[in-house]
C-alpha cells in the first residue's frame, strides 16, 4: 500500500495512530510536541515558582501563596515539544541470511512502523541505515506523516551486503547527532555479546533512551539448511566450519542461539534499555502490537 | 625375515595390518563431500563443531592432522610386526670376583674390587657392540641383569656390583670359566679377580689379575666352651695365623658386649699359626676379637662369637620316677628332657646328647653315650648280670681315672645297690665285695657306663662326694658342651622353626621363612627374631685361613674350549618397537598441542 510493506494495512496503520513514544527521561525537542521538554513553557505541567518580576504574565501569578506569605510568586510550567525519534537499522550481509526467512524486510518494517508512530504523534525522525548497499536515506529529520511514503520507497530500494562492525558504526553516527532522543536500534545482533553490549552502551552513555529490537529468522532459529555434513560459511567473515548436522545438533545449535540472545536480553535489562526479540516465522502485526510496551510505546 | 641385511620382522604376518591403512584412506577420499551453506553467522556453531571433534565415529575432517593420525596407525601396525635391527658385535662375558679377598687394599690404596671394576670398565669401554653378560663369583658364580643389550649396559650393571664377606667356591668357579671357555659364541671373556689363571690360558681370555700378594694376619677359629662340666664361666680359643713372610707378635683383645674381656698374645712364625686363650670369661651375649697389627685385609683381623653358641648338653632321663631326672636342671648348661620308660621314642633319644636310663633299660642299643643306673634284670640289650645288695660296700677304685677323679669315696655313703658280674665289654672302675659298682665300656664309638647304685637326684652341696661322681661320670658322657666359633661367611642355613626375620650386621631387615635357606654373606653378629620372644644371635665370620692367606693363591685350572677358534662375531637383534612407540606418542602429542592451540585462539 502507497510503496509500505504488506504488514502495513489499513487497520494496523490505524492501531498504529493510537500509539505514542514513552521516553524515560524528558528530552528537548525543536518544535512544540506532545512530548514534556525539560525547557519551561506553556504546558499543564507544572515546574517551579520564582519571584514575581515587572511584566511577568499577571495568568501566572499564584494568589493562594501571595495571601500566605504576602508575596507574589509566578508558577512556572513545562514545555511541551516534539521528540527526536532515531531509527538505525542494520543492513549488514547477516540479515539477509537465511534468504527465506526475510529477516531485512521484517527489520525494515519494524522501523517504519516504529517511524509511523513518531510521525503521527508530531514528532521529527532520522532513520539511519548501516551497512548494505543501495540509496540511503538522507541523514536529516523528517517530520510529518505523508513522509513515512518517502522512507518506506528509500528503505525498499536497500539490500543487506558486507561485514559490519556495529559498535564503529553507530559510534560514527554518534558524532554527527547533536540532541538526545529516543532510539531504536533493530538488528540481529549475531556478533559476540561484548560487542553488542559496547554498541548499545554507547547510547546508553550518551543519555539516549534506546530501544533494541532483535530480529532473528525462524529458520535461523531451527537450523533450517543445516543437515548432514555442511560447511557452514559465515556470510560476513566467510568464516567456514564444517559439522555434521543431526537433530540432537540442531537443538544444541538453537539453544546456542537462544543464549545469546539472553545475554543481550539481560544486559539491556540491566542498563534500562527496552529490549524485544522478533522471530519472523511470527506475525508482525501481532508482534508489533502485543510487544508496544517493550519498544516504549503507549496509547 | 630380514631386509638389507641389517633390517628385520619377528612377526611378518602382523604387516596385514598395514591393509587398514589404504583401506581409511579410501574411505577418506571417497566421503561425501560436505555441503556448502551461508548463514548469517557461525557463532552458534563453532560450540558444535568443538563437540563434533569429540564424537567418536565422526567421519574424518579434510586435515592434515588425519593424516598424522594414519601415520601414527602405521607405525603401530609396524610394531607389532616385531621390526628389529641387527648389529653386529660379539657378546661378551665379565667375570668379576667379589669374595672376600677383594676387599683387601692395593698399594694404591683401593681396594682389589675397586681396581677390578675400574680395569673391567674400562676393558669394556674400549669393546665394541653386543651384548655382555656380567657374572659374579661369591658367594656362588652367578649372572646378574642377564644378557645386557651393550657394553654401556654391562658397565653400569658393574657399578652396582659389591663385594661380599664370604670366600669364593674355586670349584664352581673353574666350572663357570671352562664353560664361558667352551662357548663359541663368546667373543670374549673378561675375567678380574685375585687368583691367577693357570697356564695355557684359553684363548679370548683377558685376564686382569689384582693379586699382588698382601702379607696378612688372621684369626682362624674363635671358639667358646663351658669352662669346666657344669660351670657358669666360659672359655675362648683362637687360631691366629702369620701368614706373612716374618715373625710376628700377634695380639688378640677381646670384648664382651663392648666391654674389654683382655688381651693375649702368641708368637707365630712365617706361615704358622698359634692359638690364643681366654679362660674364665664373663657372660656375655656377644664377643668380638680384634687382631693386631692391622693389615691390608681387614676382615679377618675380627671375629665375634655369642655367648648362645655354648650349646647346652641335651640329656634325656628316662625313669618310672622322671623327678630324679629335674635335680639335674641347676646344673648350668644342661637340658634335662625326662620320660618314662613306656614314653620315650628312638627320637628322643636321637634328639639328645646324653641318655640316663634309671631303673629302666633301652630297647635298643642307645646310638648316644649312656648312663644306665641299676638297671633292671634280664635286660636283653646290655645283658647285665646283677645281684642286689642291701648294704654296698666300695672295696677299690682307680686313683687317676675320670670317673673317680676328686671323689672321696670314703665319704660316699651307698645304702643299697647291685654288683654287676662280669660283663663282655663293659670294665669294671669300681669294685665291692660282691663285683662291679661301675662299669665303663665303648661300643660303636659311643660310651656306655652302668652303675650298680643310684646318684639320683642330683643333691649339689648336699652330698658332695655323690654330686662330684655325678658331674665326673655326665662330663665324661658329654664332654664340656663345646660348640665352634659360629658360623661361616657364605654358609647356607636352614632357618630354624619360629624364626620370621633376620637382621644382618649392617641392620638391614630381611622376612624369612623357617626351613628356607639363607645365605650370610656378611661378617657379624645376625639376629634372628620370630613372633615372640627375643632374638637369637648367631655370629658368623670368615673364618678360613686358606681365604685369608694372601700370599700364596692357587692359580685356577680351565681346560682349554675346542671350539675357541669358532669364535667370532654374532649378530645382535636390537628391537626398534620401543623406538616405534616414541614416535607415536611424540605425534599425539604434537597432535594434541595443536589442536588444544587452535581451540585456544578459536575461543
Amino acid at each position: 500500500m502507497l510503496g509500505l510493506p504488506e504488514e502495513f494495512t489499513a487497520d494496523f496503520i490505524a492501531r498504529l495512530e493510537q500509539l505514542r513514544i514513552k521516553t524515560r527521561r524528558e528530552y528537548a525537542g525543536v518544535g512544540k510536541g506532545t512530548h514534556l521538554s525539560p525547557r519551561r513553557g506553556s504546558s499543564l505541567e507544572f515546574s517551579d515558582f520564582r519571584h514575581y518580576s515587572e511584566g511577568d504574565d499577571f495568568r501566572y501569578i499564584d494568589w493562594g501563596l501571595y495571601g500566605r506569605t504576602d508575596k507574589l510568586y509566578i508558577k512556572l510550567f513545562k514545555e511541551e515539544e516534539d521528540l527526536l525519534t532515531y531509527i538505525f537499522i542494520d543492513a549488514s550481509a547477516s540479515m539477509g541470511y537465511p534468504e527465506g526467512d526475510r529477516k531485512f524486510a521484517s527489520a525494515i518494517a519494524i522501523a517504519l512502523a516504529f517511524a509511523y508512530v513518531a510521525l503521527a504523534a508530531g514528532d521529527r525522525v532520522m532513520l539511519r541505515v548501516l551497512g548494505g548497499k543501495g540509496a540511503m536515506p538522507p541523514p536529516a529529520f523528517v517530520y510529518g506523516r505523508h513522509r513515512i511514503v518517502e522512507l518506506g520507497k528509500t528503505l525498499a530500494g536497500i539490500k543487506p551486503a558486507g561485514e559490519l562492525d556495529l559498535t564503529a558504526a553507530l559510534a560514527q553516527e554518534l558524532i554527527s547527532i547533536r540532541r538526545a532522543g529516543k532510539v531504536f536500534l533493530i538488528s540481529d545482533f549475531l556478533m559476540m555479546p561484548n560487542a553488542a553490549e559496547r554498541a548499545l552502551g554507547l547510547f546508553n552513555a550518551a543519555n539516549m533512551d534506546v530501544t533494541a529490537v532483535q530480529v532473528l529468522g525462524g529458520g535461523e532459529l531451527d537450523g533450517q539448511g543445516l543437515n548432514g555434513d555442511v560447511e557452514a560459511v559465515d556470510a560476513e567473515s566467510g568464516e567456514r566450519v564444517r559439522l555434521s548436522m543431526g537433530p540432537r545438533e540442531r537443538a544444541r545449535y538453537r539453544e546456542a542461539l537462544l543464549r545469546l540472545s539472553r545475554e543481550i536480553r539481560v544486559f539491556c535489562f540491566r542498563n534500562g534499555l527496552h529490549y524485544a526479540l522478533y522471530t519472523t516465522n511470527a506475525s508482525f502485526q501481532d508482534f508489533f502490537l502485543r510487544a508496544a510496551s517493550e519498544f516504549g510505546l503507549a496509547h | 625375515m630380514s631386509w638389507f641385511g641389517w633390517l628385520g620382522l619377528l612377526s611378518p604376518g602382523a604387516l596385514w595390518a598395514f591393509a587398514i591403512l589404504p583401506a581409511l584412506l579410501g574411505a577418506y577420499l571417497a566421503r561425501e563431500r560436505p555441503r556448502q551453506a551461508t548463514v548469517s553467522n557461525v557463532l552458534a556453531l563453532r560450540a558444535l563443531h568443538v563437540m563434533r571433534g569429540q564424537r567418536f565415529g565422526g567421519r574424518p575432517r579434510l586435515a592434515w592432522t588425519f593424516f598424522l593420525e594414519l601415520l601414527a596407525l602405521a607405525f603401530a601396525a609396524l610394531a607389532t610386526a616385531g621390526p628389529y635391527a641387527l648389529t653386529r658385535g660379539a657378546p661378551i662375558a665379565v667375570v668379576l670376583d667379589n669374595s672376600a679377598p677383594m676387599e683387601a687394599l692395593t698399594p694404591a690404596g683401593k681396594t682389589r674390587f675397586e681396581a677390578a671394576v675400574a680395569a673391567v670398565d674400562e676393558a669394556l669401554g674400549a669393546s665394541g657392540a653386543g651384548t655382555a653378560t656380567v657374572y659374579l663369583t661369591a658367594p656362588q658364580p652367578r649372572a646378574i641383569g642377564g644378557a645386557l643389550d651393550d657394553a654401556g649396559a654391562a658397565r653400569a650393571a658393574l657399578a652396582h656390583a659389591h663385594p661380599v664377606d664370604a670366600p669364593d667356591d674355586p670349584a664352581a668357579l673353574a666350572a663357570l670359566l671352562g664353560q664361558l671357555s667352551a662357548d663359541r659364541r663368546l667373543g670374549r671373556i673378561i675375567y678380574a679377580g685375585y687368583r691367577p689363571i693357570a697356564a695355557p690360558v684359553p684363548a679370548r681370555f683377558q685376564q686382569i689379575a689384582v693379586a699382588d700378594p698382601i702379607p696378612n694376619y688372621a684369626i682362624g677359629r674363635f671358639t667358646l666352651s663351658r669352662e669346666t662340666f657344669g660351670a657358669a664361666a666360659l672359655h675362648a680359643s683362637l687360631t691366629v695365623a702369620n701368614l706373612s713372610p716374618a715373625p710376628a707378635t700377634l695380639k688378640v683383645a677381646l670384648e664382651g658386649d663392648g666391654r674389654p674381656l683382655g688381651t693375649e698374645q702368641a708368637e707365630a712364625a712365617a706361615g704358622a699359626a698359634a692359638t690364643i686363650e681366654f679362660p674364665r670369661l664373663a657372660a656375655a651375649k656377644v664377643y668380638r676379637a680384634e687382631l693386631a697389627p692391622a693389615d691390608g685385609f681387614m676382615l679377618d683381623n675380627a671375629a665375634y662369637a655369642t655367648g648362645s653358641s655354648v650349646k647346652p648338653v641335651a640329656i634325656l632321663f628316662v625313669s618310672p620316677t622322671p623327678a630324679d631326672g629335674a635335680s639335674l636342671a641347676g646344673i648350668p648348661g644342661l637340658a634335662v628332657t625326662a620320660r618314662t620308660p613306656g614314653q620315650y621314642t628312638p627320637r628322643d633319644v636321637a634328639a639328645c646328647d646324653v641318655a640316663i636310663f634309671e631303673y629302666a633299660a633301652p630297647k635298643e642299643l642307645p646310638q648316644v653315650n649312656t648312663l644306665l643306673v641299676m638297671p633292671p634284670p634280664g635286660d636283653p640289650v646290655f645283658a647285665l648280670s646283677a645281684a642286689a645288695a642291701p648294704q654296698v660296700e666300695i672295696a677299690n677304685w682307680p686313683p687317676v681315672n675320670p670317673l673317680t677323679g676328686g671323689v672321696n669315696f670314703r665319704l660316699l655313703n651307698i645304702r643299697s645297690g647291685e654288683y654287676f658280674g662280669v660283663h663282655p665289654w663293659l670294665d669294671p672302675i669300681v669294685n665291692g665285695p660282691g663285683g662291679g659298682l661301675l662299669l665303663s665300656g665303648v661300643r660303636g664309638g659311643h660310651r656306655y657306663i652302668a652303675a650298680g647304685f643310684n646318684p639320683f637326684p642330683y643333691l649339689g652341696r648336699g652330698n658332695l662326694p655323690m654330686s662330684i661322681l655325678t658331674l665326673n661320670l655326665l662330663s665324661d658322657l658329654a664332654g664340656l658342651g663345646a660348640h665352634s666359633g659360629g658360623y661361616r661367611t657364605g654358609e647356607a642355613w636352614i632357618v630354624p622353626a619360629g624364626v620370621e626375620r633376620i637382621v644382618t650386621p649392617a641392620g638391614d631387615r630381611a622376612s624369612v621363612t623357617a626351613g628356607a635357606l639363607y645365605i650370610a654373606v656378611a661378617q657379624g653378629v645376625y639376629q634372628l627374631a620370630g613372633a615372640a620372644g627375643a632374638p637369637a644371635l648367631r655370629a658368623v665370620n670368615l673364618s678360613d685361613l686358606g681365604v685369608s692367606d694372601l700370599q700364596n693363591v692357587p692359580p685356577i685350572a680351565i681346560a682349554p674350549a675346542p671350539l675357541a677358534a669358532a669364535a667370532g662375531e654374532s649378530t645382535v637383534r636390537q628391537p626398534l618397537a620401543p623406538y616405534l612407540l616414541a614416535a607415536i606418542l611424540g605425534l599425539i602429542v604434537f597432535e594434541s598441542l595443536f589442536v588444544y592451540r587452535r581451540r585456544r585462539a578459536a575461543a
